[in-house]
């Protein structure tokens, strides 16, 4: 699963592109030529500074979402119903542990450690995709989650595994293969309760409802408010808009709950017939922001849960630690 | 049990302060292995990703459950990354194909037209 | 052909270990020491519900038992007849390590000795799950015998937990009055001592590996009596979670 399309900007990065104006301009304009071409970047070659910087970041972020995403639908490992649920949820969870294996080796080849990525998450200077800063109130909420937040995902995650950064496209990849199961196991939960006893549906409207504009804010501010991100589209490191890939959510997605016999919390969603695009209510976007300085309603446990699982399993990697020997970043 | 999470397994767990500063330290997730899958019998074992592990015995057993939990397996290699040696990328017009070497190609030599020069002679 | 209780108790045994010890562990799934072992160790994890899942449908298939999701998921605490050792809460990861070890091992030669069991159906699941458990044993022999060299914490607490684990896991093995000398005689399988047996000369050269000491068998007391359906304190809670859902409404499908 992934954490949305939405790049957080970091306050020093002013500075950083600053160091940028230094990129020599032959090996720049050779660098974006490859990537016009349609050349992957692999880790060994030249790219400018703010390249390196911007793909870190996206990718560190990714990966993040994935160890912390693997926790609201954790919520419910011990109660799924029945063995094939059990069972999909735990290998769902483990996938989501999974992709933060590869994406987090993505980044590293990018020349930050693991380690240094995982402190970032810890002391909250590094984010993680808001979405997962909502709770999991009922096992409604995990066939929601399953189904549409990985249906997000997929749409991010297909547009960027077309990106320019090697590593990053082949972890997606991989990634999007295991998504389909993540897609089609969540379909399944939440058709079951879709189509289930009056509680079972009660319960599935409710989880909708709460679910709605976290869902809404998963692709990131409206276009027209969001910074201008043409470098970052030109060097193929965003590949659509916010807008864009959320109106190609809405479009695959909102039939498939509506022909259900389920609603949408939002009485102006409908698709215009003469543009072909989706129309909707803003989502509160104070909401969002507020949710992303940690003022959702789990953030905090978020992090405390991540914080007990590095304390706590310390000992095991420490024992296990070879200090004299040579490391290296993965190579490819 | 009182951390009021709606995760009973979280419920179970000593949580520290929210606040509290935990940091990881610098190799603690020890040395990092490239993962080389073999698909069936036969084939080449070929470069899927990498496991961090302590050793290369431990990395064998994480990589067959990050890389091998699905697709079809026979066998992985795993070496550390840091005893792979590769080419710099500035050295890619090494690999540059000589069209002039065309003596190493089977396209390099025209049988068929000395076979018809050699029948249109008769 | 062994009596249908026989075959019946034991099956219910066998599942309810590996349901019980799976459902433990999977609650590490996200939360293990590092990735990669969160990885391996979920993937024990679902195997080992898998193997549960597998027996259950044996009983249901060949011998009239109900159906597995309503057998698992709406069973009173006293009809479970899994070991207190799978019982126990998590702990740290030392104990569930440790409790992987002891418990796989004594998974391994149970399963071993029914590749040639009487009862068909036992067979064709040992040769089902001969791979899996080759890796559990591998993974948990790596651990214990890395961990326990490594450093002295490491080596202190891999005894300390072996310390007090090993009289749970030799409860593995507490034998049935009613029905083991039947299942012995009908070839269903060798029976709890026996097995016993195999466990330690299976378990006793990796602690020595380890440089781990197996405590004196002889003066140990095994924690008896989860297989007559007597459990720990921990037992009623952890199935009320796992049956939270399923029994809001148990005719509903999920």
């Amino acid at each position: 699963m992934y954490g949305g399309g939405y790049i957080f900007d970091e306050p020093n990065g002013k500075q950083l592109r600053e160091e940028q104006q230094h990129d020599d301009p032959g090996k720049l304009s050779a660098f974006e030529e490859r990537i016009a071409r349609g050349e992957k970047i692999e880790p060994g070659d030249w790219m400018p500074a703010e390249y390196r910087r911007q793909l870190i970041r996206l990718i560190e972020q990714h990966a993040h979402s994935e160890i912390i995403g693997a926790l609201p639908e954790g919520t419910w490992i011990t109660r799924a119903p029945g063995f094939k649920r059990k069972l999909a949820l735990i290998a769902k969870v483990q996938d989501e542990i999974g992709h933060g294996q590869l994406l987090y080796n993505a980044a590293e080849t990018l020349g930050k450690s693991r380690e240094a990525m995982i402190n970032d998450l810890l002391s909250g200077k590094s984010k993680y995709s808001n979405v997962f800063n909502y709770p999991a109130k009922t096992w409604a909420d995990v066939t929601v989650i399953g189904f549409l937040i990985d249906a997000a995902a997929i749409v991010n995650q297909v547009a960027n595994a077309k990106g320019s950064y090697g590593p990053y496209c082949r972890a997606l990849e991989r990634i999007c293969y295991e998504e389909s199961f993540h897609l089609k196991q969540g379909h399944d939960a939440f058709i079951e309760l879709a189509t289930g006893t009056p509680e079972q549906k009660a319960m599935l409207q409710d989880a909708l409802n709460r679910w709605w504009q976290p869902i809404m804010h998963f692709f990131g501010p409206p276009d027209k408010t969001s910074q201008h991100s043409e470098k970052l589209m030109q060097w193929k490191v965003k590949m659509a808009s916010n807008d864009e890939m959320r109106n190609q959510f809405l479009d695959s997605y909102v039939p498939k709950i509506w022909e259900l016999g389920l609603t949408l919390p939002d009485p102006l969603l409908r698709k215009n017939a003469d543009t072909g695009r989706w129309e909707y209510t803003d989502p509160n976007w104070d909401e969002f922001f507020r949710v992303i300085n940690g003022g959702g309603p789990c953030n905090a446990e978020r992090l405390q849960v991540r914080k007990w699982a590095e304390e706590e399993g310390r000992w095991v990697r420490k024992a296990l630690m070879n200090p004299a020997e040579r490391r290296s970043l993965p190579v490819a | 049990m009182s951390n009021e999470s709606l995760d009973p397994r979280v419920n179970r767990l000593k949580l520290g302060d929210a606040s509290a500063v935990i940091k990881v330290e610098e190799g603690e997730n020890w040395n990092v292995y490239e993962v080389f899958h073999q698909e069936k019998r036969g084939a080449h074992h070929e470069h899927v990703g990498c496991v961090h592990a302590p050793d290369p015995q431990l990395a064998l057993v994480f990589a067959k459950e990050q890389f091998a939990r699905r697709k079809k397996c026979v066998n992985l290699w795993v070496v550390r990354s840091a005893d792979i040696l590769a080419f710099d990328v500035e050295d890619e017009d090494m690999f540059a194909n000589n069209l002039e070497k065309n003596y190493r190609d089977a396209s390099g030599f025209k049988v068929m037209e000395k076979i018809n020069k050699f029948k249109q002679s008769k | 052909m062994s009596s249908n209780a026989a075959l019946t108790d034991l099956i219910i045994k066998m599942a309810d270990d590996e349901l019980v010890l799976g459902h433990r562990n999977s609650e590490w799934t996200g939360l293990g020491p590092v990735m990669e072992e969160d990885i391996a160790f979920s993937s024990m994890a679902q195997d080992k519900i898998g193997h549960a899942w597998a027996l259950y449908r044996i009983l249901h298939e060949n011998l009239g038992g109900e159906d597995p999701d309503r057998f698992a998921f709406m069973r009173p605490e006293s009809a479970f007849k899994c070991a207190h050792l799978v019982e126990m809460p998590n702990g740290g990861y030392d104990f569930s390590l440790i409790r992987h070890f002891l418990f796989d091992h004594a998974e391994t030669v149970r399963y071993e000795s029914l590749q040639d069991s009487s009862f068909e159906p036992f067979q064709l699941l040992s040769k089902k799950v001969k791979g899996e458990l080759k890796y559990h044993t591998l993974h948990a022999n790596a651990f214990i015998i890395q961990l326990s060299k490594a450093s002295e914490e490491g080596y202190a607490r891999m005894q300390t937990a072996l310390n007090d684990t090993i009289a749970l896991a030799a409860g593995i093995f507490e034998p049935s009055a009613a029905h083991e000398e039947e299942l012995i005689a009908e070839k269903v399988y060798p029976g709890e001592k026996a097995l016993y047996h195999r466990w330690l000369d299976r378990i006793y050269p990796v602690l020595v590996k380890a440089s781990l000491n197996l405590p004196d068998m002889e003066t140990i007391t095994p924690v008896y009596g989860g297989r007559q359906g007597f459990h720990t304190t921990h037992l009623a809670p952890l199935l009320k979670e796992m049956g939270e859902v399923f029994n809001l409404d148990t005719e509903a499908s999920w």
